[in-house]
């Protein structure tokens, strides 16, 4: 039983005239996969290095399972962490890093040796033992570090940044191992990162983050399709939603949202959360993929904008448009080609149009 | 091309010149042992006089001289240097580990005492040190001044600043990561310090102790005042003085002792020269 339980906690470093996480309240599953997601300085890595005791708690209650873990020092909390530089010793070799905790746990040899050689098995380190960390690239150091976590059988695996210093296609690969991991410890992971393509793709839920305070904590799928406030829907998707200013309007029993001379239609179910704010200004969300290719344009629901430029992806092309001296970025297939300054018109799915309070960024329907 | 190759040749003779500088007391040493003590008076540059067989009977006459007892002061060198080595090894890196890790007020005052202390002329302090010596010896109940235990203690104190200065520096290098990795892992302190960061202070280490390995060992001022001319535990430097009479100085014989005395740091040094380098750059660039 490896869930974790935040209650009221506040870390404050000394000196410092306000508190890095103030009062945070978060409940992890045991066996979960979690994903703390956010800018740098949101305060992720103090949330994850508190759960490690490597920061103390300057007040509230954290508990490990049953257990309030607040004065209990690294070593007994029944954890292991991963770190963003990877942290092996250099001058043991890969075994021995292995081996290391273990070895201090007087775990009998026999048992280390079966232990380091099954990681090393999962891990495809097995012709790597006796060689030092200097000796290995930089994808072999951080499969040694999650080895060195996996054989100690923790009960929470935490992991700081652990594909940040790998290059990207080694990151995708890494990725995927990580996940399966997961499934094959089954054991409760924290995992910190700021990349979004990482938080979507491995998590069983997401706490995304700002200035210490938890902004969402939702499955991928629900961060994606109903953020709660500006900065979620800025923050989840790659690349960020675009944000333009309009104002509600309501025209023979229908709501639009008006864009100075552009009128997009919305739909009936977004109408009724909408109404209190007719004739007011909101922020209109549009994610780059929900953008229609040119076949589906007419004349309503559309956008009229200036190419800037065109980023060719292979699959797919990113066009950067200017919509109302607005920088607006659309996803659409890679055939959509068109030369700099031309004016186009692209059409949204109303549908998949996201509104949020311009006051409060709060979102305000979906 | 032209100017860079005369600029190599000024720099290659510069350093000829300043090898040749450096090295000419020492090849006085080494000539002069060859040779017996008239050949010496009346030459001593030149060569005349200097045999191999001269050079065994000064040898012969040093180690077997009841009054210089060669090794009986090669073993109080070599004891004294050892255990003054390690301890300075063990204790400057546990300071420098705490100093640089405990990032406090006083922590800072401590390593500015330290690094203060290098600039204070041993000469300064030599008398005063006695005194001193005295009455710690009083208060720990043993004796500081005439006995080894106390010039090892007295090493611990002079060698102990440039030592937490050198390994300072390097230990600002080791990530941190590695330690808290120590910690989750299951090291206490203790065990973080020996089993982590003391092996990853070998290299600078190394180039510690040979630095103060050839400063101990070749030490005369501070032994000659803290053990005294006729302490049966002298060390080397001190005991070729016994070949210094006050009308008659056997100078075969000083150099030939000066000479064995040398023999042991200089292999040493031989031996050890790429640790030294490595040391020296690792600190730098780190």
């Amino acid at each position: 039983m490896a869930s974790i339980s935040f209650r009221n906690v506040t870390k404050i470093y000394d000196g410092a005239d306000k508190p890095v996480v103030p009062n945070l309240n978060l409940e992890i599953a045991d066996k979960e996969f979690i994903i703390l997601v956010g800018p740098s300085g949101c305060g992720k890595s103090t949330t994850l290095r508190m759960i490690a005791g490597l920061e103390s708690i300057s007040s509230g209650e954290l508990y490990i399972g049953d257990r309030l873990v607040n004065n209990v020092p690294p070593k007994d909390r029944d954890i292991a962490m991963v770190f963003q530089n990877y942290a092996l010793y250099p001058h043991m070799s890969v075994y021995k890093n292995i081996a290391f905790g273990l070895t201090l746990r007087n775990v009998p040899k026999d048992e280390i040796d079966k232990r380091v050689h099954e990681a090393a098995k999962i891990l495809d380190l097995e012709h790597l033992l006796e060689r030092k960390p200097k000796a290995l690239s930089g994808g072999q150091r951080q499969r040694v570090a999650l080895g060195r976590a996996m054989v100690r059988n923790p009960a929470v695996f935490l992991l700081d940044e652990p594909l940040s210093n790998l290059d990207a296609k080694l990151r995708t690969s890494m990725r995927s191992e990580i996940a399966r991991l997961h499934r094959r410890l089954d054991t409760t992971f924290v995992y910190v990162t700021h990349d979004q393509t990482e938080a979507m793709t491995m998590g069983d839920r997401i706490v995304v983050m700002k200035d210490g305070l938890i902004q969402q904590y939702d499955t991928p799928k629900v961060l994606y399709d109903t953020p709660c406030n500006l900065f979620v829907a800025g923050f989840i998707g790659s690349p960020q939603m675009n944000f333009l200013e309009a104002t509600i309007a309501a025209e023979d029993g229908k709501l639009f949202a008006v864009l100075r001379d552009t009128k997009l239609e919305i739909p009936d179910f977004k109408c009724e959360a909408l109404k209190p704010y007719i004739g007011k200004e909101v922020i209109l969300g549009i994610r780059p993929e929900d953008f229609l290719p040119v076949e589906y344009r007419t004349d309503t629901n559309c956008l009229y904008a200036k190419v800037d430029f065109c980023e060719l992806l292979g699959a797919e092309t990113n066009m950067y448009l200017f919509v109302q001296d607005k920088k607006v970025i659309v996803k659409m297939p890679s055939y959509e080609e068109h030369p700099v300054e031309e004016y186009i018109r692209v059409a949204v799915k109303a549908d998949r149009m996201h509104f949020f309070d311009k006051e409060t960024e709060q979102a305000i329907c979906h | 091309m032209k100017m860079k190759t005369s600029r190599v040749i000024i720099l290659t003779v510069v350093a000829v010149l300043l090898a040749a500088y450096i090295l000419f007391p020492f090849a006085l040493v080494v000539l002069n042992s060859f040779k017996a003590q008239s050949a010496i008076v009346s030459n001593p540059i030149s060569t005349a006089g200097a045999s191999v067989q001269q050079f065994l009977q000064n040898l012969n006459s040093v180690v077997n001289n009841k009054a210089f007892v060669f090794w009986h002061a090669f073993g109080s060198s070599t004891l004294v240097t050892v255990i003054s080595l390690v301890l300075l090894a063990v204790f400057g890196g546990m300071a420098a580990w705490v100093i640089c890790r405990n990032k406090t007020r006083w922590s800072t005052v401590i390593y500015m005492v330290f690094i203060s202390s290098m600039i204070i002329p041993f000469q300064v302090v030599m008398l005063p040190l006695i005194a001193t010596f005295r009455e710690v010896g009083k208060f720990v109940g043993l004796g500081m001044n005439g006995t080894l235990p106390g010039l090892i203690f007295a090493y611990l104190g002079f060698g102990g600043a440039m030592t937490v200065f050198i390994l300072t520096g390097f230990i600002k290098g080791i990530p941190y990561e590695l330690e808290e990795a120590a910690a989750i892992d299951g090291c206490s302190p203790e065990g973080t310090f020996f089993r982590i960061i003391f092996p990853l202070l070998k290299p600078t280490i190394v180039t510690v102790t040979i630095l103060n390995g050839m400063w101990i060992w070749n030490d005369y001022l501070l032994p000659s005042i803290l053990l005294g001319q006729n302490n049966p535990n002298k060390t080397l430097p001190v005991a070729v003085q016994s070949f210094v009479g006050s009308f008659v100085k056997s100078w075969d014989l000083i150099l030939t002792a000066a000479l064995l005395a040398m023999i042991p740091m200089i292999v040493i040094f031989i031996l050890a020269q790429k640790h030294i380098m490595d040391g020296m750059v690792q600190g730098a660039i780190k």
